[in-house]
């Protein structure tokens, strides 16, 4: 962490609850445990998380605010970190999550949320840490034509354990929750990612739909990608799809067939397969830092 | 001066065997068509050349100035100057045909082309084959028509430079005005450092590229050598009179390609735990 270079003007680093350093546009305000985005310039903003024992933070999105956030998080110890992610009416939200944690640890990480009527929040999390992970995310589409775009790029290697639980729920009509799950499992890694979307009796007119792969590198590792629908009304649209597989050899001779190396190869596929959730945010720095922590795939 | 050698070249795929003693010697400068009914070991021999897994070499061998390239990995083979423009290309979600090729540009060389000089280089050879301007913003293959894959594959060819380019159907799936460009793309590309050797069902391309050699090749082995009046003659005849020679084949129908169901097969899952079962 110590490289870390902040990628934004305006930043915060919140240091096991205290700020240590932060600069603040004037429509964002820190108070214990919340950070509060208010309406104003649109905002572009680094939190840097650094932990050593558990903590709790909120986001409190205002109406009509349009943000986009860069967390990164440097966990130095065993710790459960719970957040709340709350986006008002009409809120515009693209917020990029990394991990940055490279302590070996056994970590939790619990999001909750509601986003409210005409919101929109795109959310991206990479996590490419040297962690075990249990992470349980479950956001409500609480506000008609709430809509939430959810992209996971996850690797698991050695003997990390990572599973996730994520759960668009929708409890308003017309509302869209999209979420693609993409992983890579190597050495003995172990990921799984179970995929809900939940669509509530009287919520008609809502679009649920989830992708989850994961790629297997390695004979000794274990992955699952289990989607579940849980839908109580006629009027939706619906539609989830789950690969667990190797890479495919007939891609890779291609690539070799133009001269990749197939370490190149397979790092060049790697990389396309979990690039995309950088995509969530515009910011060089970020694809730098996601590109390092990618050479973790090796091959 | 390069030569492509081939000498008694025995090929099975899954214990079949498919090529039964090919003995054939490419020069550069030289463009040879390789001809014959489907299902006889045309496509086996190139990929055998680039060296797909899939065929085993059971007799013979396959040296490039003296260079054994049974012994090279497929990226050393693309590396010294072998290209196999495919009849499949793969379509890989993910990786944008620029990342791709600045990928495979670069494997051959000791120190990066700048990017400039690539984007140049790229662009050029976008606008000669008149293909989509975003081409290399795109994923590669990926959503390409037909005809817009061969083209890639004519495009890496060019960026890639070969010595010799083994060329497998490039023609099917291209319209008329597809194929003078991919035509025109070949005949420009001919000099002294570059040998091909040209698969094709359709006596267009060979009309339009006019091979120095062509050879049929029938049950696993080349039955006939000679030069364009070969083609000329199947052209008008078919197949037929090669059987006149006292060379017995039957036609088979093409290759089903198997598509294995890898990521990407909606709901296709499979626990990894049981692949590591096997």
């Amino acid at each position: 962490m110590s490289h870390l270079k902040i990628s934004y003007d305006d930043y915060i680093v919140i240091n096991d609850g205290q700020v240590t350093s932060e600069h603040l546009p004037s429509n964002v305000s820190f108070d214990d445990h919340t950070l509060k985005f208010t309406l104003g310039a649109p905002i572009a903003l680094h939190v840097v998380l650094i932990m050593s024992k558990d903590y709790e933070l909120t986001y409190e999105f205002g109406a009509h605010t349009h943000a986009e956030i860069i967390e990164t998080r440097a966990i130095n110890d065993e710790a459960t970190l719970t957040r709340t992610i709350n986006a008002q009416e009409e809120a515009n939200v693209q917020f990029f999550n990394e991990n940055m944690s490279n302590s070996h640890h056994k970590l939790t990480f619990i999001d909750q949320g509601n986003i409210d009527a005409y919101a929109h929040v795109e959310m991206g999390y990479a996590e490419l840490s040297d962690d075990s992970i249990e992470a349980n995310y479950h956001y409500h589409l609480t506000g008609v034509e709430a809509s939430m775009k959810l992209r996971m790029a996850i690797l698991s290697k050695e003997a990390e354990k990572k599973h996730y639980t994520i759960n668009l729920e929708h409890n308003a009509p017309h509302t869209t929750g999209i979420m693609d799950n993409y992983g890579v499992a190597k050495d003995t890694g172990r990921l799984v990612i179970d995929g809900i979307g939940t669509i509530k009796k009287a919520m008609k007119g809502s679009e649920s739909h989830q992708t989850n792969k994961i790629m297997v590198f390695d004979q000794g590792c274990y992955a699952s990608a289990n989607p579940y629908l849980f839908i109580d009304e006629y009027d939706v649209a619906a539609s989830h799809a789950a690969a667990v597989g190797r890479m495919d050899e007939e891609h890779l001779y291609y690539l070799e067939s133009r001269g990749l190396t197939k370490r190149d190869a397979m790092q060049l596929i790697t990389y396309g397969y979990l690039k995309p959730v950088i995509n969530v945010v515009d910011n060089e720095m970020l694809k730098e830092r996601f590109e390092e922590a990618l050479t973790k795939v090796g091959a | 001066m390069s030569v492509l050698e081939i000498k008694d070249l025995h090929v099975s795929v899954e214990d079949k065997e498919i090529l039964k003693g090919i003995n054939l010697t490419i020069k550069t400068g030289e463009t040879h068509a390789l001809m014959g009914p489907n299902g006889n070991g045309k496509s086996t021999l190139l990929s055998t050349i680039m060296g797909h897994p899939k065929y085993k070499v059971t007799q013979g061998s396959i040296t490039l100035d003296g260079e054994d390239v049974l012994s090279m990995s497929v990226d050393e083979r693309s590396r010294k100057g072998i290209f196999l423009g495919m009849q499949y290309p793969e379509a890989i979600p993910g990786v944008t045909n620029s990342d791709f090729l600045r990928a495979a540009v670069n494997a051959r060389r000791d120190e990066p082309m700048k990017l400039f000089t690539f984007i140049r280089k790229l662009d050029s050879a976008i606008d000669e084959l008149k293909m989509d301007e975003n081409l290399a913003h795109r994923y590669l293959n990926e959503g390409f028509s037909g005809g817009e894959k061969k083209r890639n594959e004519i495009l890496q060819m060019k960026l890639l430079d070969p010595k010799f380019a083994l060329l497998d159907e490039i023609d099917s799936g291209l319209d008329v005005d597809a194929l003078k460009i991919v035509s025109d793309a070949i005949n420009n590309m001919k000099s002294d450092h570059l040998g091909y050797v040209i698969v094709s069902h359709y006596d267009r391309l060979y009309e339009l590229v006019k091979p120095t050699h062509v050879h049929v090749l029938v049950d696993g082995k080349i039955v006939v050598d000679g030069g364009y009046e070969i083609a000329e003659r199947i052209n008008k005849e078919g197949f037929e009179w090669v059987k006149e020679l006292g060379v017995e084949f039957k036609e088979e129908n093409e290759e089903v390609r198997a598509n294995p169901t890898m990521l990407g097969a909606c709901a296709a899952k499979v626990v990894a735990d049981e692949s590591s079962k096997n």
